[in-house]
């Protein structure tokens, strides 16, 4: 809880490769635990922030953009959680579309995400991607 | 479509997830329903591998994610212009969330932490009985005497080494071989053939307390011992028995509507 309704703001930057995914994973576990979440919640919201920043090194190894970061920024407030995954990815491309086959693994994550957060939004940005998750406590 | 005729395997066992669902549908054959739940098991494994790192066997996650798959193949109307696997993975999903929220802890962790790990588990299996929901870090910490930061490396350890045991053999070795869907539903001996009754049981654990149905599931569908399933809880051997007691008569009545 913060004091004055003003939301506090925890950044990250990490560099779009597999392997600073977890640090992504255990920042937000500190952030999200100050607030009041539930251990299934705080959970949760790990879990969706791991697969969106996954999904960001992802189309960073398909569009050959590696070296570029993945910044995941926290907005406190008294009972709401906002994260927003920013990446500088490149564009994401559209699977092409087959009534038939199963979704891939990253539309599952998409889909997972919008089960453990109350709010998702993706926008396309220059460059890159910006995917907001928004999580109420209590 | 056309209809097939009664008869054998042959007649759908090179067909389509579409096809078949069609089929299940208008025939509702168990047999056609098994081999539906049993070529989305990777949706069910994929999904549980999600959640692996919260302290609970993977092989459990995939089974509660097991009994969402198979309501969803009961439920999909291959009809609307959905992929089967975005229907049915909020019903896994939610499946394997309950069983999160159902159970307390598991405490595969170094010594060192265990302590904590098992003050903090304790405190929150009360405190959610007492207020009526999963409470919070703070909750727990305040309850157990520590810090914040001394409960969330407690639960943060905790994690870090599961996710390391369940990568290595830890995790099966105490627990019996991995279940297949096949051996899930052998253990309470009613076949896959005889599947309908599987749903009726289903339909009636899901009227029993969480607890209740917490013990069902570790004594009848895992063979664990009622000593084992009271530690797994952190009640009594005493009260699992009870509980058990309680929670078959239930069944009993149930099934017997």
């Amino acid at each position: 809880m913060e004091a004055g309704g003003e939301a506090a703001v925890v950044e990250l930057r990490i560099p779009a490769r597999p392997e600073y995914v977890g640090v992504a994973r255990l920042a937000i576990l500190g952030v999200a635990s100050r607030m009041r979440f539930s251990y299934d919640e705080v959970e949760d919201i790990r879990l969706a922030v791991g697969e969106a920043c996954t999904t960001a090194v992802e189309w960073a190894a398909k569009n050959q953009r590696q070296d570029t970061d993945v910044l995941v920024r926290s907005s406190i407030s008294e009972s709401t959680l906002t994260v927003e995954i920013i990446d500088d990815a490149g564009e994401r491309q559209e699977p092409a579309e087959s009534a038939n086959r199963d979704p891939d693994p990253e539309s599952l994550g998409a889909l997972l995400i919008t089960l453990l957060v109350d709010e998702v939004n993706v926008s396309s940005l220059d460059g890159g991607t910006r995917v907001t998750m928004v999580k109420h406590a209590g | 479509m056309t209809t097939h005729h009664k008869g054998g395997v042959a007649d759908w066992a090179a067909d389509d997830t579409e096809t078949l669902f069609r089929k299940y549908a208008e025939t509702r054959n168990p047999a056609i329903r098994e081999r539906l739940v049993i070529m989305h098991q990777n949706l069910v494994r994929f999904l549980a591998g999600k959640f692996a790192n919260r302290g609970e066997p993977l092989e459990d996650l995939i089974q509660v994610g097991t009994i969402g798959l198979i309501n969803a193949v009961d439920r999909f109307d291959p009809g609307r212009e959905t992929k089967f696997s975005t229907y049915a993975t909020p019903t896994i999903v939610g499946e394997i969330r309950r069983h999160f929220r159902d159970k307390a802890w598991s405490l595969k962790v170094p010594r060192r932490l265990q302590e904590l790990n098992l003050a903090a588990n304790n405190a929150a299996e009360q405190l959610s009985q007492r207020l009526g929901h999963s409470p919070t870090v703070q909750e727990i910490g305040q309850a157990i005497g520590a810090t914040e930061e001394e409960t969330l490396e407690a639960i943060e350890l905790g994690n870090a080494y599961d996710t390391v045991s369940l990568d290595s053999k830890l995790a099966y070795e105490s627990e019996s071989a991995p279940l297949t869907l096949a051996e899930f539903v052998g253990e309470v001996d009613i076949s896959l053939q005889n599947i309908e009754t599987y749903g009726d049981l289903k339909h009636a654990m899901d009227c029993l307390e969480p607890r209740e149905k917490a013990i069902i599931y570790y004594r009848f569908f895992k063979d664990m011992s009622q000593t084992e399933v009271a530690r797994r809880l952190n009640i009594s051997q005493m009260h699992v028995s009870r509980l058990q007691q309680k929670a078959l008569r239930k069944l009993k009545e149930l099934l017997s509507e």
